[in-house]
């Protein structure tokens, strides 16, 4: 499904983000991306949605190449993978539903097709009581729940989370956690990018250790290592 | 597609109301570009009024020897009406040159001394020539300079309305100059207002942006509602303009009118007849602009 192939990436003038990165990740796989800060996780979420372009190397997603993807292909690509970061980024003037919508609605979807996908979402995530309300009135979890969301509307195949849990407390991190654990489980391949040793050891999925840009660790059923 | 052309649209909509304050302010140097603009245009419509004004009254008067029989005369008249550059010739008898001219200096008491003391009719038969062109007079001119006219013509007057209109000329010329250049400042103003504009307008949405980007919202549709956003300013500026010119020219009618002392002068009427011609140019002109500079905004500034 996703092939990294002697992926490297530097940032001008010399700043190694990944260096000669080689990683396979099979299709329905919930692998955890780990590291200290500033090892190359999140450069690595970036490639993975073309966010940045590799210096070296390839990337396929589902036998597309998208190491040198023409920028009007990336919104295509963005369809197909689901985002969440640490930050939220969800719109401050509008609801829940309406933050969840603006996905479909900024791709043309149909307001009948909007209709129909938005509280099917908003119920996976837990959150089809709190439609009306907007970010500002409810929680971090409940925010970061409603980013899943819209990362669902798409049904994406891959979901990319880059530091999800970052501004949440431990209860919450867990609801996120098992939210994840619930999409990866309906077949939806889910690439968790992290720092939290305690969410890592208790996944006992696959965990990939970034170290200075490089892949130092890869194991079927990882800890944090570092 | 009708979906995403009309959630582009809506989107522009929003981006318009949202920066209120920013489209007022636009829309404000937009409006005075096209004020400007139709000022030039009504000056330069009064200023061919004052000519073709000023043209119609020149003409050239040929004063004849008062030996000269008027069967002479008529052959002079003749002659001329014969020429294609004569539009009109007009004849004076002895007794209606001196009527005129007594008219003409009736307040100059010494003159009029002067001619009772003459006694008899001094003046001569008169042509009165109206050429079809005003560039037409000095062939006039040239063929009353015929050698067999030389013992019948006294003197031609050709006053000095050439060098009246060259001076109107000269000052329409400069107002237009001046109107050109007020206009072209006010183009250069809209440009970088625009711009401006558009700039601080991704900047208060980048959050907004970046979203869409993320959840794969096509170029075109990220960029569309900054072009809708100029679109609406340049609508908008026109009809603030045309809310202000019109009432502006129908106010003013009457005293051009009284002004010019003519109905040619008749700029309500200029406007009425080019309505489309005239705004709908302007409009295009306008949004044209504003969506160059939008084009260059986003270019710069929104990075997809």
């Amino acid at each position: 499904m996703i092939r990294f192939k002697n992926v490297s990436k530097t940032y001008p003038p010399d700043v190694v983000g990944l260096q000669n990165a080689n990683v396979h990740i099979r299709p329905g796989e919930f692998v955890s991306i780990v590291g200290q800060s500033g090892t190359g996780k999140t450069t690595f979420a970036k490639l993975l949605i073309a966010e940045e372009r590799p210096t070296k190397g390839q990337i396929t997603i589902g036998g597309w190449d998208i190491s040198s993807i023409k920028s009007s292909e990336v919104p295509l690509l963005r369809r197909q993978i689901g985002v969440v970061f640490q930050d939220f980024k969800l719109l401050p003037r509008k609801t829940i539903y309406e933050n969840v919508a603006f996905a479909l609605e900024v791709c043309g979807a149909s307001q009948k097709r909007i209709q129909s996908i938005v509280p099917q979402a908003l119920k996976i995530v837990g959150l089809s009581t709190k439609a009306d309300r907007y970010p500002k009135q409810v929680s971090g979890g409940e925010q970061q729940r409603t980013v899943i969301a819209r990362a669902l509307v798409h049904r994406p195949k891959i979901l990319v989370a880059d530091e999800p849990t970052g501004n949440l407390d431990s209860i919450n991190t867990r609801e996120i956690i098992d939210l994840l654990k619930k999409i990866n489980e309906f077949g939806t391949t889910v690439v968790l990018v992290t720092h939290n040793r305690e969410v890592v050891n208790e996944l006992k999925r696959r965990v990939i250790t970034i170290d200075k840009g490089m892949i130092v660790s890869d194991q079927e059923e990882g800890k944090y290592l570092l | 597609m009708l979906t995403a052309t009309l959630r582009i649209l809506k989107f522009g909509l929003q981006n318009f109301v949202r920066n209120f304050w920013l489209s007022v302010a636009t829309v404000s140097v937009l409006v005075l570009t096209l004020v400007s603009v139709n000022i030039l245009l009504s000056l330069n419509v009064l200023g061919k009024v004052a000519m073709s004004d000023l043209e119609s009254k020149v003409d050239v008067s040929v004063h004849f020897r008062p030996e000269v029989e008027s069967s002479r005369v008529q052959t002079v008249k003749v002659a001329l009406l014969s020429l294609p550059e004569v539009k009109d010739v007009q004849e004076l008898t002895p007794a209606e040159a001196l009527a005129q001219f007594s008219k003409d200096h009736s307040g100059d008491s010494t003159v009029i001394e002067s001619l009772g003391e003459v006694g008899e009719n001094p003046f001569g038969s008169t042509l009165i020539i109206k050429a079809r062109d005003i560039g037409d007079y000095p062939k006039i001119l040239a063929a009353l300079d015929n050698q067999s006219y030389a013992n019948l013509i006294e003197g031609k007057d050709e006053g000095d309305r050439d060098a009246m209109i060259s001076r109107v000329q000269a000052v329409a010329n400069k107002l237009e100059l001046f109107g050109l250049a007020t206009s072209a400042v006010f183009a250069f103003l809209t440009l970088l207002i625009v711009f401006n504009t558009i700039r601080v307008s991704i900047f208060t949405r980048r959050e907004e942006i970046g979203i869409m980007r993320l959840v794969g919202a096509s170029d075109g549709f990220i960029r569309g509602p900054f072009y809708v956003e100029a679109l609406l300013w340049s609508i908008s500026a026109m009809a603030i303009c045309l809310a202000v010119v019109l009432p502006a020219v129908k106010f003013g009618q009457p005293y051009l009118q009284s002004f010019f002392g003519t109905d040619t002068a008749d700029l309500a009427g200029f406007f009425q007849a080019n309505f489309f011609v005239v705004f709908g140019s302007q409009l295009a002109a306008v949004a044209l602009l504003s969506l160059i500079t939008t084009k260059m905004a986003t270019a710069k500034y929104l990075k997809i």
